[in-house]
């Protein structure tokens, strides 16, 4: 830096710091500290993983340090209530599947549901499916109903929310089957490839497995990206859930720091860094505005209740 | 099988390189350091550096964190042999012996003696992962939550060789661990159980907070009270007056090997247990010391300051690290936590583990096998001239070395979780920890109960909704069968066999009738 560089800078500061003083902190250009993006999941984990190439990226489009923290706990319920009751300055955000936020506030005493937050943008999708092993008796949808008719079977969940989906779906078709708990993909592979249960929920791990696992029917309301023949829960059912990986920001946020979050997250999702990392875990980039979402996920919620009430 | 050799050639070539060696050397380097922190283990060492090997290229970023891994098990060693501090639950057996070692004066040797076991151990698990990693990953895939649920039945009679003094004390110890792994959502209902309305225990109590406080800091809380009462018992200046501390401290070629068949046993206890998902390193550790108190000849000493203890936990804990990526490259399935965090590295680096591993990046795989074994040679060298330095730290007056090792505990438990809760946590175990310390209650048995308790509840519920609630099935597998029958063996040794009061042989029925 030269001295007249050096000089101008000093001055700018001086004269920021004197306009600051008249001013509100919030009419100050943002971002002027660090963002704290925080993941409310272990570290380690696709989302996580994901989190923190994108936070790099999105350092890159804001300008300002994008710093990363795991608050896990709760099904992310723990962390979507630490950035609920942040201030709304844009200085703390959300990276995290929009069900965490949904389902917590339907089935549990939390203290802060949908409403306490405003979408930023949809990031990508979870290939969320209903699979099964190559080798079953059944390949498709109808073939495993027809099937459960016949047999008592069992399937693997991960969550109280995929089992109350699965479960709707065997009321629906006057089948009994059972859900299996499990922690995760990493515990359903084993049980649905050493044959202990017949079919299972998948949140995407079933993508590693080529041609050891089929994909029944997608659990989105839309077929897979990556499984387009498989038919979806939502066309066959009118309930899906929804699986999407998205930014969230603490509600009452000022508009224009909103819009500047927006067009940085949405220029974020081109950086190579991060494209390539989502073609390594094999998700698709599937922005969506904030608009959209707010659609996406009233009808999402609206279904989710309908369908707790029809498995209470 | 002809088309492997070539791959495993170039895999072995592109290892070993200097640029290779250097990310080897310094991951060791790196999770020796994290795993000696008291509440640091290779598990945060690993989730904090993942980010940063994005930016290496694929085979450093993972020779890289395969480094870290390694050194993180075996540090954990050291402070529980220094300070009776275990720096990770995995090496709470370790400090059994381990401590009494030092307050002899003979911290190096004790020190060696992990090291050396740990590298066998490692080893061990290293070349049953490369020889036979296709063939055992289909025996892996046998293993479901019945025969899970008998596996663990049988690891609890191991309270028995762990609980010191008193039995009854121990029981007690693992039902009150079971007890609070019973908090948070019900596994199957959702329901809330004993949480409250605390959101942050919807979850359960975390492993974090729960072992480091009652393992470590309650230990280095203990040790200040004692230093209040009787001051002049400082180990600094007690070693530094031991004359042939030179002599005290060599570890002889027969000392060591003279018990190999511990080490081997334990190495295969490590390895199976490395190889099963979802059962973790500290059960290995448990069941390795268990069963070499059974074996061995000197298994009354143990607990005294036994060389073999040492070897018995340490080789066994540092057996899981190989094996457990069985599971993950030939099913990529997680063998356990840390597996996991690599996984997580392996798909950033556009390598999906499992099936397709070998098919599509061979060379690598077969780079990533031989940068595991240099990783061994570089854990040896490095930890061996670690040694000379830790050793000093026992020269330092524990005034000055416990304020610090309190700080850490609580920097290890808030960095993964960022939160005060489970420092809080933290804080309420140390207190249970001392209290049972004083009391005469085991900690280690505390510590099984709570990590046992867990998967024992989960496996079981399993089971029984796999089967439509028919508990005879944990009597239809062969595997189920034999790990029951081993159960009743160890009780029927433990309990009965011994010329111990009588109480005492009630008291195991009930243990392992939970």
């Amino acid at each position: 830096m030269t001295r007249l560089d050096r000089r101008a800078v000093l001055g700018a500061t001086v004269a920021a710091v004197a306009l600051m003083g008249g001013m509100t902190a919030a009419k100050a250009e943002y971002p002027e500290k660090p963002v704290t993006l925080v993941i409310p999941y272990k570290a380690g984990g696709s989302t996580e993983t994901m989190a923190r190439v994108y936070s790099k990226a999105l350092a890159k489009e804001l300008g300002a340090n994008v710093v990363v923290k795991t608050r896990p706990g709760a099904g992310g319920a723990v962390g979507a209530s630490e950035v609920a009751a942040a201030k709304a300055d844009g200085y703390t955000l959300l990276f995290a599947a929009s069900t965490s936020l949904m389902w917590p506030p339907l089935t549990q005493k939390v203290s802060s549901d949908l409403d306490s937050f405003i979408y930023v943008g949809q990031i990508t999708e979870y290939q969320q499916a209903i699979v099964a092993k190559a080798d079953a008796p059944f390949n498709t949808m109808a073939e495993l109903i027809a099937h459960a008719k016949k047999n008592n079977l069992n399937f693997a969940d991960q969550s109280a929310m995929s089992r109350s989906y699965i479960n709707f779906i065997g009321g629906q078709e006057g089948v009994k089957w059972t859900g299996i708990p499990t922690k995760g993909g990493g515990e359903m592979v084993p049980f649905l490839l050493g044959g202990k249960v017949d079919f299972a929920y998948s949140g995407g791990i079933h993508q590693k497995y080529g041609d050891k696992m089929n994909v029944l029917a997608s659990f989105q309301a839309k077929p897979l990206a990556l499984a387009p023949d498989a038919p979806a829960l939502g066309d066959l059912y009118g309930v899906s859930q929804l699986g999407n990986a998205v930014m969230f920001a603490p509600a009452g946020l000022p508009d224009d720091i909103a819009k500047k979050l927006h067009d940085a997250g949405k220029a974020a999702l081109d950086d190579p860094d991060f494209t390539k990392i989502l073609e390594n875990i094999k998700f698709p980039k599937t922005y969506v505005s904030s608009e959209g979402l707010v659609e996406l996920a009233t009808e999402n919620e609206k279904a989710l209740k309908a369908m707790l009430e029809a498995t209470k | 099988m002809v088309e492997i050799l070539p791959m495993m050639a170039e895999g072995f070539q592109n290892a070993f390189g200097w640029a290779n060696m250097g990310f080897i050397c310094v991951g060791v380097t790196l999770g020796i350091i994290f795993g000696v922190l008291p509440g640091l283990g290779s598990v945060t060492a690993l989730a904090v550096l993942v980010p940063i090997t994005f930016y290496f290229e694929p085979l450093f970023a993972i020779a890289f964190l395969v480094g870290i891994n390694k050194g993180g098990t075996s540090g954990g060693a050291i402070p529980a042999i220094l300070i009776n501090a275990p720096g990770t639950p995995e090496a709470a057996a370790t400090a059994l012996d381990g401590y009494p070692l030092t307050k002899k004066g003979k911290p190096e040797k004790a020190m060696k003696t992990a090291l050396y076991s740990s590298v066998c151990g490692d080893t061990f698990s290293d070349l049953v992962l490369i020889c036979l990693a296709a063939p055992i990953a289909a025996i892996a895939l046998r293993f479901g939550p019945v025969e899970f649920v008998t596996i663990i039945l049988f690891s609890f009679t191991m309270i028995a060789a762990l609980a010191g003094k008193s039995l009854v004390k121990g029981i007690m110890a693992a039902a009150l661990g079971l007890f609070l792994s019973m908090i948070g959502l019900d596994p199957v209902d959702s329901t809330e159980r004993m949480t409250f309305g605390t959101l942050e225990l919807f979850e359960g109590i975390s492993v974090l907070p729960f072992a480091i406080g009652t393992l470590a800091l309650g230990s280095v809380i203990s040790q200040l009270f004692d230093m209040r009462e009787k001051p002049q018992e400082d180990l600094g200046e007690k070693i530094k007056s031991v004359t042939n501390y030179k002599d005290d401290n060599r570890l002889g070629f027969f000392e060591f090997w003279g018990t190999w068949k511990t080490i081997l046993r334990s190495a295969f206890i490590g390895t199976g247990i490395g190889m099963l998902p979802g059962l973790g390193v500290t059960l290995a550790a448990f069941l390795g010391y268990g069963s070499a108190k059974k074996a061995s000849k000197n298994g009354d000493k143990f607990g005294t300051g036994e060389v073999e203890g040492i070897q018995a936990t340490e080789a066994a804990n540092s057996a899981v690290v190989g094996s457990n990526l069985i599971p993950t490259i030939a099913l990529g399935i997680p063998g356990n936590v840390a597996a996991a965090v690599l996984i997580g590295a392996f798909i950033i680096h556009g390598v999906v583990p499992g099936p397709l591993m070998i098919a599509e990046h061979g060379v690598l795989v077969y780079s990533i096998f031989a940068s595991m074994l240099m990783a061994n040679v570089a854990h040896l060298i490095i930890g061996r001239l670690g040694i000379n330095i830790w050793a000093q730290f026992v020269r330092i007056p524990k005034a000055v070395v416990m304020p610090i090792v309190i700080l850490l505990c609580i920097i290890g438990v808030f960095i993964p979780t960022n939160s005060m809760f489970e420092v809080a946590l933290l804080m309420i175990f140390a207190i249970v920890g001392y209290l049972m310390r004083k009391s005469g209650f085991s900690i280690v048995c505390l510590v099984i109960g709570f990590l046992l308790g867990e998967n024992f509840e989960i496996y079981l519920r399993q089971a029984i909704l796999m089967n439509n609630g028919n508990l005879g099935v944990l009597f239809t597998s062969p595997i189920a069968v034999f790990f029951m029958a081993m159960t009743v063996y160890f009780t029927w040794h433990f309990g009965f066999k011994k010329k111990k009061p009588k109480n005492t042989t009630d008291s195991q029925k009930s243990a392992s009738a939970k």
